[in-house]
């Protein structure tokens, strides 16, 4: 429909003062509906049989804003195409769309936020949402409030929209869902705790200073974010001067209330009636699929305002089928309630349609059953078939006899079976057409998406052909795709990501009593969360201490039905710390080097290492090894050896020895250690003891280092390599006679110490 | 139907016992220091014209409730007991049993021990409450009682408690020497049922200054909760029976107020809690005939299944129930919450009271005592009396303010001066005093031109000629010497024998004090 601007004088006095801005982020900045979105966008997926972004820009035109900013990221030229050939770019819309395409290196909704604050579009307090968002709320009411509040608090920079609903909404993700603290009487949020399902969270910490301006508040936890944000124009330049700013929620609502210097205020706006829901995952893209085939975003309901502009019989049940009298139903087939069936789709035989949508074109066979399940345009479905909880792509074909189970995505254009069985959550995508010719026109992000690729490639299973069937072009993707490289955010954590995932949910025993219906007909699965703590026998302390599991969640995921063997995930998190390990190895060096090559003072030098460590997260001992295996190799080998090499280990050692006991921690042990082994592997093997002497002589170690080193089981080398082990004992032997030196400076009456300790060994 | 499983007694029975605690009062002294070998209990200091403990027990006496269980430290038994018997608390239709604990004033014993104590003697649902809450006529006890008769009815809530707002205090109306006005405690609670939800204790405190945590599994159930440090406990509490048992078990707790409730709370909540009291807390007392009742109602039919929670609760490692859940969604989003009310709460009800609906306090410190009496004075209208004999006690040339209160047989004397205060009975106020926002307790004796603002005096304090009182709280039987000077200070009596002597000539001391309370 034209978007209709909104009635009265008042409006249109506003409508000369400002024009309504919308800013679109239609990029997810995170990988939850993959594969599905690796041959187009998120906002691009068909919802109810329209594209995302064409639900959103249906809400906001409702809500009448005048010119939309939309930000595209990955797949640009998709989103660009889709805007120009979509009715919003027809003149008669009054509705602008500017399409901005960002870096690919805009990481974050706030790397985009920092985007649009160079682009320089934005005039007036603007609307902020996602490319994903359904919604009926009159956010013209909301701006309304907004501005109405700037006119006596300047400081009042944001208001979030909120929907009451309760706790345990289907629209509430359980996988990302947040506390809000406000004051009753003027809705200013005080406190924002995000809450994520796994690790489950036990306590929200609500700090107690908010009590001191407020005395009383209200502790929510029945809120969905609908991430429709009305924001000052100040915003994108706050995001601008605090470049760490990530999440909005999570980073800059967080921020801002927590920080001493900002004094902004953040409001929200608690919808009670009206509906806004965002598609996060693919567990909220069920929900709100439903929702809307329940009617819940009316006006925008698939018979009226189709934002795809399909027209749609409402029959009794919630049951929508095109108008165009093309679909065609066989005499045998059942639909159940809450459906939707596109055009031209035929569905044969005595298949049964349950609480699922069909896009145009679809062809179910005879005898297939399909429950809950979303099957884009195009897509083909055998005889014999059962899809339960599922996404089939577009032109997808399934072939007879298949076994589609709870939770599988289904990229466009896969083919699999006949008889093909598909577990739980599994996820397919069609091979890659081409290889990409390295190094012409492949950017930044394809290259990163082909090492994707190759990883899935190289991880398929052996036993492929027989569950995906004889004709399959698929590629599984393997269980979770945390990347290795890229630091894992709590949100996207394996196990929380489950939580969003379509499919029956795991039942959910609740800390209290009550035996929960999921509306989602949720009953078993093989994530289970549960509550039952183990009951404490000692009662008397433990009652009151916060360790007490008696809310926590347990997770069993390594039941026998999971497609997440927690193996799998200690397998990456490795594979994720050794790139960081090789990472921060890199970088020491590099650092080390320009150090010594600049003539850094050792001050600056373990500023540097600090940070690096900091950043990279590695442990202390890494850090030393690099700074002396860096030390150990900068000394020039003097090939006579004699006092000149000694000088040159002194020099060395003397100027940047210190920086050994700089890096954050002081263990001299540890560093006589790592000396050793790397001498041993090094061909500065002959000049252990003289650096060691050093040290020594500098005070980096002290005698009683040495001999705890010593009297180390494995200083002996005894458990290293065969290759090593004789210089390790080398090293220990100079060892040896280094103590024997210092006893006999001392006095004679330790004899029996050396002895002592050889026996224990 | 078979109705005769009904308990048959329960008709008879009574429904509740009242117990009211009268402790020592350590937080008013020196108000309620002994006087001399007499104690001054707390109960027993007045506010406006009538005792503290009137209070409580003409509330118990129109909620119903008649039988009262007074605990009060043996010393002060037969204070309390000739209180409660002399013509002038006239509750005719309350049965009190005064009964004692021993303690000394220095080292007090824990509400909970007391209450265990005498576990033995409450062999029902009670009340328990300070002898220092003044309820406002708008908050009559019956709205407590019956949020817990229908909440424990419904939903198996083992207490009820009442929190109200605190009234503001002016900053600095008060010295500071009367030490820190009392921290407000941090409560979180559930409006829309009126459920308690969490007590943020010492220990909370301890554990983490920087914030309150909240478990999750609180804020699942209760969504909407709200957190305020607005509102003070007024320390009354319906509890089942069954919360004795529980409180048996916890032997280490030692003050209801602040360890016991707040752990109460936990219960509903934690699982673990659940899992062990449970079964002690939840038995529904009627459940014979509620449940039959229930089973035939076409509008409640989940019975069994909170049975079968119980149990599944009591073994808590057995598997979790499936539930059968048809495969199509239910259209409506909502969450589905009707399962949770039938199910043993085991929750405490609160009942909060706003400042706005009527002014409530707790006058168990200094502060709160001092305001509590110009409350009373700001809702009263002194009037000279009509009796000829005590009309003549006062001067003609005295001047009273209309918001003072002067007790009977007092005797003002020429010129003096009395604005918004409280005087006690068979006091003497001097010619040319002046007395500015005090509350003067019996028997006390002002010379002539002293002046006194803002101060509390204990029974038989003697101020002499031309003092200058400002802020003072003095201990029963002080005596202020002649042109004496204090400023916010607490006057007490360092060494009895010296003050005796000292005031055997001056007026007929231990005759007062035996009369204190029969003067109609």
């Amino acid at each position: 429909m034209a978007p209709k601007p909104s009635s009265g004088k008042e409006r249109l006095i506003n409508e000369e003062e400002e024009v309504l801005q919308a800013v679109v982020l239609a990029d997810s900045f995170n990988k939850r509906f993959k594969p599905l979105t690796t041959q187009k966008p998120r906002c691009l997926l068909p919802v109810c049989n329209a594209p995302l972004l064409d639900w959103t820009f249906e809400s906001l035109a409702l809500a009448g804003v005048q010119e939309i900013f939309v930000i595209c990221r990955s797949h640009a030229e998709l989103v660009k195409a889709a805007i120009k050939n979509s009715k919003w770019s027809k003149p008669s819309t009054g509705l602008k769309i500017v399409p901005i395409v960002t870096a690919k290196q805009t990481f974050s909704p706030g790397d985009a936020m920092r985007d649009i604050y160079t682009h320089g579009i934005i005039t007036s307090d603007f609307v902020l949402v996602t490319g994903d968002l359904v919604s009926n709320v009159r956010i013209d009411e909301v701006i309304r409030a907004h501005k109405e509040r700037r006119k006596h608090n300047k400081d009042a920079i944001m208001t979030m929209v909120v929907k009451e609903s309760g706790a345990r909404h289907r629209t509430r993700s359980r996988g990302d869902a947040s506390v809000y603290v406000l004051d009753p009487e003027t809705s200013e949020c005080l406190h924002y705790e995000a809450v994520t399902g796994y690790p489950p969270k036990a306590h929200a910490s609500i700090p107690r200073e908010i009590l001191d301006e407020h005395p009383e508040v209200e502790v929510r936890n029945d809120l969905i974010d609908c991430s429709i944000d009305v924001c000052s124009v100040e915003v994108p330049s706050l995001f601008q001067d605090n470049f760490d700013y990530g999440d909005i929620r999570r980073d800059f609502v967080h921020g801002v209330l927590t920080s001493d210097l900002l004094m902004k205020n953040i409001y929200c706006y608690i919808e009670k009636d009206g509906y806004a829901a965002r598609v996060k995952d693919t567990r909220s893209y069920d929900s709100i699929s439903k929702d809307i085939l329940s009617r819940w975003t009316f006006p925008l309901v698939p018979d009226d305002n189709h934002p795809g502009g399909h027209s749609y019989e409402h029959l009794r049940g919630n049951k929508y089928i095109a108008k165009d009298n093309t679909v065609v139903l066989s005499r045998e087939c059942q639909l159940g309630n809450n459906i939707m069936i596109g055009s031209n789709s035929q569905i044969l035989g005595n298949a049964h349609i349950l609480s699922s949508v069909l896009g145009q074109n679809c062809v179910i066979g005879p005898g297939t059953t399909i429950r809950n399940s979303y099957l884009f345009d195009g897509a083909v479905v055998g005889a014999n078939c059962v899809i339960n909880y599922s996404i089939v792509g577009a032109g997808a074909k399934i072939l007879d006899g298949s076994h589609v189970e709870n939770g599988c995505l289904i990229t466009d254009g896969v083919v699999i079976g006949p008889q093909a069985r598909l577990g739980p959550y599994q996820r397919l995508s069609t091979k890659r057409q081409h290889k990409p010719p390295s190094g012409d026109d492949s950017d930044n992000e394809d290259s990163d998406e082909d090492s994707e690729w190759d990883e899935v490639e190289a991880n398929q299973p052996s036993d492929l052909l027989i569950k995906l069937g004889a004709e399959s072009n698929a590629l599984v993707w393997p269980a979770d795709t945390v990347d290795e490289d890229e630091e894992v955010d709590e949100l996207e954590n394996p196990i929380n990501q489950r939580l969003m995932r379509i499919g029956r949910l795991p039942f959910l025993e609740l800390p209290q009593q009550s035996i929960l219906h999921f509306p989602g007909g949720d009953d078993v699965s093989d994530l289970e969360l549960s509550d039952l703590g183990s009951v404490t026998d000692s009662e008397s302390e433990s009652e009151f201490s916060s360790s007490e599991n008696d809310d926590h969640l347990e997770i069993n995921a390594a039941s026998s039905t999971t497609s997440l063997p927690l193996s799998s995930t200690t397998n990456l998190v490795d594979k994720a710390d050794s790139a960081a390990i090789s990472e921060f190895h890199h970088e020491a060096i590099q650092s080390l080097e320009r150090a010594f090559s600049e003539g850094h003072s050792v001050d600056n030098a373990s500023v540097e290492l600090k940070t690096l460590r900091m950043a990279s997260n590695v442990p202390l001992r890494l850090v030393r090894e690099a700074v002396i295996g860096f030390i150990v190799d900068r000394i020039k080998v003097v090939p006579g050896g004699g006092p000149e090499q000694r000088k040159e280990i002194a020099t060395m050692v003397g100027r940047w020895g210190g920086l050994v006991d700089r890096i954050g921690g002081v263990d001299a042990v540890e560093t006589v250690e790592i000396l050793q082994s790397h001498c041993a592997s090094s061909e500065r093997l002959p000049l252990f003891g003289q650096i060691l002497a050093a040290f020594y002589q500098d005070d980096i170690v002290e005698e009683d280092d040495i001999r705890e080193w010593y009297s180390q089981r494995a200083s002996r080398g005894d458990d290293v390599d065969a290759g090593l082990k004789e210089n390790f004992k080398k090293c220990w032997t100079v060892g040896a006679h280094m103590i024997k030196q210092f006893d006999e400076q001392e006095s004679e009456e330790s004899d029996g110490d050396e002895d002592e300790e050889d026996e224990e060994d | 139907m078979n109705f005769e499983v009904a308990p048959t007694e329960s008709v008879t029975r009574r429904e509740f016992l009242a117990v009211i605690l009268a402790g020592f009062g350590n937080e008013l002294l020196p108000l309620t220091g002994d006087h001399g070998d007499e104690p001054c209990p707390k109960a027993l200091l007045s506010v406006a014209d009538k005792p503290m403990l009137d209070f409580p027990l003409s509330w118990l006496e129109q909620s119903g409730i008649e039988d009262v269980l007074l605990i009060c430290p043996s010393s002060h038994k037969h204070a309390i007991s000739h209180y409660v018997q002399s013509s002038s608390a006239s509750f005719t239709s309350l049965n009190i049993d005064i009964q004692t604990y021993d303690e000394s004033q220095e080292m007090s014993t824990g509400t909970c021990s007391i209450l265990r104590h005498f576990s033995s003697r409450i062999q029902e649902d009670f009340v328990i409450m300070p002898c220092d809450f003044i309820p406002p006529p708008s908050l009559p006890l019956s709205t407590i009682l019956n949020k817990f008769r229908t909440d424990a009815m419904s939903d198996g809530s083992i207490a009820t408690t009442c929190w109200f707002e605190n009234s503001k205090l002016d900053k600095g109306a008060f010295p500071e020497e009367w030490g820190p006005p009392p921290t407000p405690t941090t409560i979180v609670w559930d409006d829309t049922s009126g459920t308690l939800l969490y007590v943020d204790t010492l220990d909370d405190q301890d554990r983490n200054g920087q914030d309150f945590e909240l478990r999750m599994s609180l804020l699942t159930r209760y969504p909407r909760a709200r957190l305020s440090k607005k509102l003070q406990d007024s320390h009354v509490y319906v509890c089942k029976r069954s919360v004795l048992d529980v409180l048996q078990q916890k032997r280490h707790l030692d003050s209801l107020k602040e360890d016991f409730f707040p752990w109460l709370c936990k219960v509903q909540y934690q699982a673990t809690k659940r899992g062990k009291y449970g079964h002690t807390l939840g038995v529904v007392s009627n459940s014979a005939s509620h449940s039959m009742s229930m089973k035939h109602s076409t509008l409640y039919t989940d019975v069994p299944k909170a049975r079968a929670f119980l149990d599944v609760r009591s073994h808590a490692s057995s598997p979790a129930p499936q539930s059968e859940i048809g495969l199509s969604q239910p259209p409506s989003p909502t969450g589905s919450d009707d399962d949770e009310s039938i199910t043993v709460s085991l929750r405490i009800g609160l009942h909060v009271h706003r400042a706005d609906s009527g002014y409530a306090v707790r006058t168990n410190n200094l502060q709160a005592y001092l305001e509590a009496n110009r409350r009373f004075l700001s809702e009263t209208s002194y009037v000279l009396p009509s009796d000829p004999t005590k009309r003549s006690l006062i001067d003609h040339k005295a001047a009273i303010s209309a918001d003072s209160a002067v007790g009977d047989f007092t005797r003002v004397e020429e010129r003096a001066s009395i604005k918004k205060s409280v005087i006690g009975k068979h006091c003497v106020i001097g010619k040319m005093a002046k007395i500015v926002g005090c509350v003067l307790l019996d028997h006390c004796v002002i010379s002539d031109g002293a002046r006194l603002e803002g101060c509390l005096l204990g029974g038989n304090t003697k101020v002499g000629t031309k003092s200058e009182l400002k802020g003072c709280v003095t201990q029963a039987g002080y005596e202020v010497e002649e042109h004496a000077n204090y400023r916010n200070e607490k006057l007490d009596v360092s060494d009895w024998n010296e003050g005796h002597q000292r005031s055997e000539d001056s007026e007929e001391e231990g005759e007062d004090d035996g009369d204190e309370e029969d003067d109609d």
